[in-house]
């Protein structure tokens, strides 16, 4: 045996008042960290949030990265470039954020590949022109922010502190976004019409991203009880809209939505009913894009064997000699 | 069947007189790899001096919480060989791991305790200990090679390079202007 030996003291504490003790440290602005006792449901809840958050950084780097080889200048081709590494470097922060809570990064992988896991509806649709890159940028980017820097305060800490250095790199993603709409929407009468529609096309997906009215979102209250979310898809929701339209505006572009209008009382902007139908078509696999990035998954997956068993291989040389 | 490489925790020092802090982990199928998976996952962005990855397995990691639950039967005359152990504590409520400092044990349980005696360990959120020779550390030597070309990349990654604050309130002062 060792110098010193590490053993639990009786314990005579039952779940509710681990519960009690629990819930009170969240209260109190505590951290859970692994190890740390923690319910269940709450260790479901992350692992299935966090996992699903690290495969859309994975899934969303296809979107754009099919525009690398098709930007107009040197200079954004380096942006678009550095900005895809970024969200790959993202997913693998998330998995290892997911790790600490048990689940394994074999698990994820398989769950992504095999088509069990779900990602963001909104990168099953398709990226069509230039003017795409700067629309995802600014709204999808945007909205992502306001998700996420909610959960830089959630209550589990890998989670949070993933979501900080996440954070601080995505608001070069939305500022390199903003700075393509407003040379588009500023430039020739050909840009501007780009612009417009690629806003047309991204406008309600992104909308969406946030999620079911919270009168149609079973989790939320359980996430909101336990620190993990501190807004619900409502109110992030309205955040987004009401920052964001006044500047599309003020560009001279439109919003796809003819029900839009400006409520002076509570200082919103209301919109149009959103088609739930379109999004729960594209969360069940059926939406523009969703055969065309699996597969593209799966073959990055394959291409990459052999570099995966020349790895393996070399250790297990170098540790032989 | 586990089929996935070993998991190594990786710690990151951001500038000189820094501490190294814990900021996540990577796959890899030796140490020289992950120190390389390291670099490409967390030094996009050039604010890294060097890199420290331990395998996971190495680490004995206990949260506060935990420590209250056990007793440590601390037991000098069972110590084995001591050799020095690198020590983390999670000091701040919303900060990470944080190096602390060495101790000499002769086990991990032995160097848990050491660090958990201290001060800092009496308060902190958090502690690890893995021993120094688990770690594989980069060099000055890769310094160059290693984290300075994302030196020469923040023209066109760095958030402040886009005005766009300044360059939408002229456009809607441009607007005012008009009307």
């Amino acid at each position: 045996m060792y110098g010193a030996t590490v053993e639990p003291i009786e314990d005579a504490q039952t779940d509710d008042n681990r519960l009690r003790e629990f819930e009170a440290r969240i209260a109190r602005g505590e951290k859970i960290e692994p190890g740390d006792w923690m319910p269940d449901e709450y260790r479901r809840q992350l692992i299935r949030m966090i996992s699903q958050h690290a495969h859309s950084e994975i899934v969303g780097m296809l979107p754009e990265g099919t525009f690398i080889t098709r930007a107009p200048t040197l200079r954004r081709k380096l942006i678009l470039l550095a900005k895809v590494q970024d969200e790959g470097g993202h997913g693998q922060y998330l998995y290892h954020a997911a790790e600490t809570l048990g689940a394994t990064r074999e698990d994820m992988l398989d769950a992504l590949l095999s088509g069990r896991a779900k990602y963001s509806s909104i990168f099953n649709y398709p990226a069509l022109s230039w003017a795409d890159m700067g629309a995802i940028g600014w709204l999808v980017d945007g909205a992502a922010i306001l998700n996420q820097t909610m959960l830089a305060k959630c209550s589990y800490g890998p989670y949070a502190r993933a979501m900080k250095r996440i954070c601080a790199e995505e608001n070069f993603h939305k500022r390199q976004g903003q700075d393509i709409v407003i040379t588009l929407a500023t430039g020739t009468p050909e840009q501007k019409v780009m612009m417009q529609d690629a806003i047309n096309r991204w406008w309600w997906p992104t909308l969406m991203m946030f999620g079911p009215h919270d009168t149609d979102s079973p989790n939320s209250a359980v996430l909101i009880r336990w620190g993990i979310k501190t807004k619900t898809n409502d109110e992030l929701r309205q955040m987004f809209i009401n920052q964001t339209v006044p500047e599309l505006l003020a560009l001279g572009l439109t919003i796809p939505d003819p029900d839009l209008r400006y409520d002076e009382e509570s200082g919103n902007w209301r919109i149009g009913p959103i088609n739930w139908d379109e999004f729960w078509q594209v969360v069940k696999g059926n939406g523009p894009c969703n055969q065309e990035r699996m597969d593209a998954r799966r073959r990055a997956h394959e291409d990459g064997r052999w570099v995966r068993e020349a790895l393996a291989a070399y250790a297990e040389k170098q540790s032989g000699t | 069947m586990d089929t996935q490489w070993p998991r190594f925790i990786v710690f990151l020092q951001e500038r000189a007189n820094a501490p190294h802090q814990y900021v996540g982990s990577v796959h890899a199928p030796d140490a020289d790899m992950a120190l390389m998976n390291a670099r490409d996952v967390f030094v996009r962005r050039p604010a890294c001096l060097s890199l420290w990855v331990v395998p996971a397995s190495a680490v004995l990691m206990k949260t506060a919480e935990e420590l209250a639950r056990e007793t440590i039967t601390y037991n000098r005359e069972d110590d084995g060989a001591k050799e020095p152990y690198f020590v983390f504590y999670k000091l701040l409520e919303k900060g990470t791991l944080i190096h602390s400092g060495e101790v000499d044990a002769g086990s991990p349980a032995v160097a848990l305790a050491a660090a958990y005696a201290t001060d800092d360990g009496q308060t902190a959120k958090a502690i690890w200990v893995f021993p120094a020779k688990a770690a594989r550390c980069s060099t000055s030597d890769d310094i160059q090679p290693m984290f300075a070309p994302a030196r020469a990349k923040t023209h066109f990654r760095d958030q402040a390079e886009f005005h766009i604050t300044t360059t939408m309130q002229q456009i809607k002062r441009g607007q005012d202007d008009d009307e």
